[in-house]
């Protein structure tokens, strides 16, 4: 036995040799032994979502071509060959509500971060800073609940109404607001949202400007909005990257948006007119999609299209702020 | 003269401005828990603890904040794992091309629409498996939770001294024995924080659970395997419908959502000075 052993050791013995074997295993790092194999089921599991999507919507581009993102119909038919879907509405939809939140974020967002950094006492920040946060992790549910019966009827009644009445003949006042549920409503509820996220980033980036400009502004003798104006240029990729990602988080709302905007196919510029989000669409028709033989695969060419814009938008907003915050470490 | 009475009225348009541009910002928040309250609490104080217990004809959501309870403890026990690994493996190698590209997919994940997770989740575990389940759910959850808990781990990580780092090393412990002895106890208390934050986020979801858990209102959920029910998908079912009971019960429901969410976001902003979800 013991021969045969040091056969293969070529004569010495044997415990070295197992030592060898030993260290070479450990060699590679037992650290990453355990670890990698996390990470790579993770950027397998988000290859495979890709996949997934791709895999299913592949019937509709086959039957439709790329025209499935460029056609408003939606004919969902007992017979095959009568149905006939685009998306156009939904995509249309999506872009419209999230811009529409943006427009309201902006503003309420730098104003948000400029007040707590510069104006609010010290002792006061923190709870300025709890209830930003507070709205960021709130249940998207009960900003849809609450959209539903408190947001809607308010501005159905006191903005639509009075604006559809004395401004009709602008084109984007034009659909009268019969029911409140709208692009108009959805946004700002996305808007109402969104801000916490679009704050977070900008009030981070705000908090970071060196002291020395701050005190170069004062020490010129500007006034506060004149120092503000000057720092707030200086953060503007900032924001403008915190924007990018509330845009984001706006693109893949759903619960909250399918229960306020109405959910009608519209291609209409209308602020008022009842509409469509790509993520509402799935919401609403996943569950009889079934019936039909063709839908199916439009829904998963939709979730395709929500999967590569939130992919885009966030590797963007995400490149920019990386960019900036490199850029401001000095 | 003339030119500083401008500049001075500049300044104070300009501070009324942010002021109520502020208050504008943060006011949703408090109608929003006034109504909640408003309405829900008649809803629970009527029926009082049958609300909590009961089946849905019964007038109770109980089988559904039992389902939420299962989701969160299935989620977290699919993700955990997962993420500390990520989130450890992340903070080990931040120069690495591994290790970028983990940060840049940990940060893309948070921010990716719920919806398509869920659907996700529906294609490659219910429409298999030929039934909505817990299970489905959870797993759809588990892909939610997992980056916020990494992020936090990686995050907490880094708040730990360098010299630690250095002494451990020193020591001649293996790199393994080195986090998983050393550095990741230290640093518990940033990740029990990320931990709580993820469920905090997993427990109000709704978009996920659309497609893979079906709903259970009736009776109590008794496998992961059958399908469960869940508050805020009840609350989202509720509010479709147009009969004003229903609206009652979601209202209710909503108080029961709102005061889990709180349950768990207090002791994360008791443990740590910012949150950021």
């Amino acid at each position: 036995m013991f021969r045969f052993f040091t056969l293969f050791t070529g004569g010495r013995k044997m415990k070295p040799c197992f030592n060898k074997i030993f260290k070479s295993v450990r060699r590679i790092d037992t650290f990453q032994i355990i670890t990698l194999p996390a990470v790579i089921f993770v950027f397998l599991l988000f290859v495979l979502m890709l996949f997934v999507y791709f895999y299913n919507a592949l019937p509709a581009f086959i039957r439709e071509g790329l025209a499935v993102y460029f056609k408003n119909i939606w004919q969902a038919s007992e017979e095959p060959g009568k149905e006939y879907y685009g998306l156009i509405a939904a995509i249309w939809g999506t872009v419209y509500t999230s811009m529409i939140a943006i427009l309201i974020a902006l503003p309420i967002s730098i104003a948000y971060s400029v007040f707590v950094i510069d104006y609010v006492p010290k002792k006061l920040k923190n709870i300025f800073i709890i209830v930003s946060d507070m709205m960021a992790g709130l249940p998207t549910i009960i900003y849809g609940i609450w959209g539903v019966f408190a947001l809607v009827p308010f501005l159905q009644k006191y903005i639509m109404t009075p604006l559809y009445k004395n401004l009709s003949f602008i084109p984007i006042f034009s659909y009268p607001p019969v029911t409140g549920y709208s692009y108009f409503s959805a946004g700002v509820l996305l808007g109402i949202m969104v801000t916490p996220f679009a704050s977070a980033v900008i009030r981070e980036a705000y908090q970071m400007i060196p002291f020395t400009y701050r005190e170069a502004a004062i020490s010129l003798g500007l006034t506060r909005y004149e120092t503000t104006k000057i720092l707030l240029g200086y953060i503007k990729p900032a924001i403008f990257s915190g924007m990018i990602l509330a845009f984001g988080r706006a693109v893949g709302e759903t619960v909250a948006v399918s229960l306020i905007i109405g959910n009608t196919f519209n291609l209409s510029p209308s602020l008022f007119a009842p509409g469509y989000t790509i993520s509402s669409l799935i919401a609403n028709q996943f569950g009889n999609a079934y019936i039909y033989r063709h839908m199916l695969p439009v829904l998963y060419a939709g979730g395709l299209s929500l999967f590569i814009i939130g992919l885009i938008v966030n590797i963007v907003g995400l490149y920019l702020l990386r960019r900036w915050q490199e850029n401001v470490r000095i | 003269m003339s030119e500083y009475k401008i500049r001075k009225g500049k300044e104070i348009a300009f501070t009324i401005s942010i002021t109520i541009l502020t208050f504008l910002g943060i006011l949703p928040l408090f109608h929003i828990i006034a109504t909640v309250f408003v309405n829900g609490l008649p809803v629970i104080t009527k029926e009082s603890f049958t609300f909590l217990t009961g089946t849905f004809s019964n007038g109770g959501i109980g089988p559904a904040i039992a389902g939420t309870f299962i989701l969160i403890f299935l989620s977290s026990l699919i993700g955990l794992p997962v993420a500390l690994l990520v989130g450890v493996y992340a903070y080990e190698y931040p120069n690495s091309i591994i290790g970028k590209a983990t940060e840049t997919l940990l940060q893309i994940m948070l921010e990716f629409p719920t919806i398509l997770v869920g659907v996700f989740a529906m294609s490659i575990i219910a429409i298999p498996m030929g039934t909505y389940s817990a299970f489905a759910g959870a797993f759809a959850l588990a892909i939610i939770l997992m980056p916020y808990v990494a992020v936090y781990t990686q995050e907490a990580m880094r708040q730990i001294p360098f010299t630690y780092r250095e002494a451990s090393f020193g020591l001649g412990l293996s790199r393994i024995k080195v986090i998983f002895r050393v550095l990741v106890p230290l640093s518990k208390r940033g990740i029990l924080t990320g931990v709580l934050i993820g469920m905090a986020k997993v427990a109000g979801e709704t978009a996920p659970l659309l497609f893979t858990i079906g709903g259970l209102y009736e009776s109590y959920p008794v496998s992961v395997t059958k399908p469960v029910g869940a508050v805020p998908l009840l609350i989202y079912t509720l509010v479709q419908s147009p009969s004003k009971g229903n609206h009652r019960m979601a209202w209710g429901a909503s108080l029961i959502l709102l005061l889990i969410f709180l349950l768990i976001f207090i002791p994360i902003r008791v443990s740590l000075k910012e949150v950021k979800l």
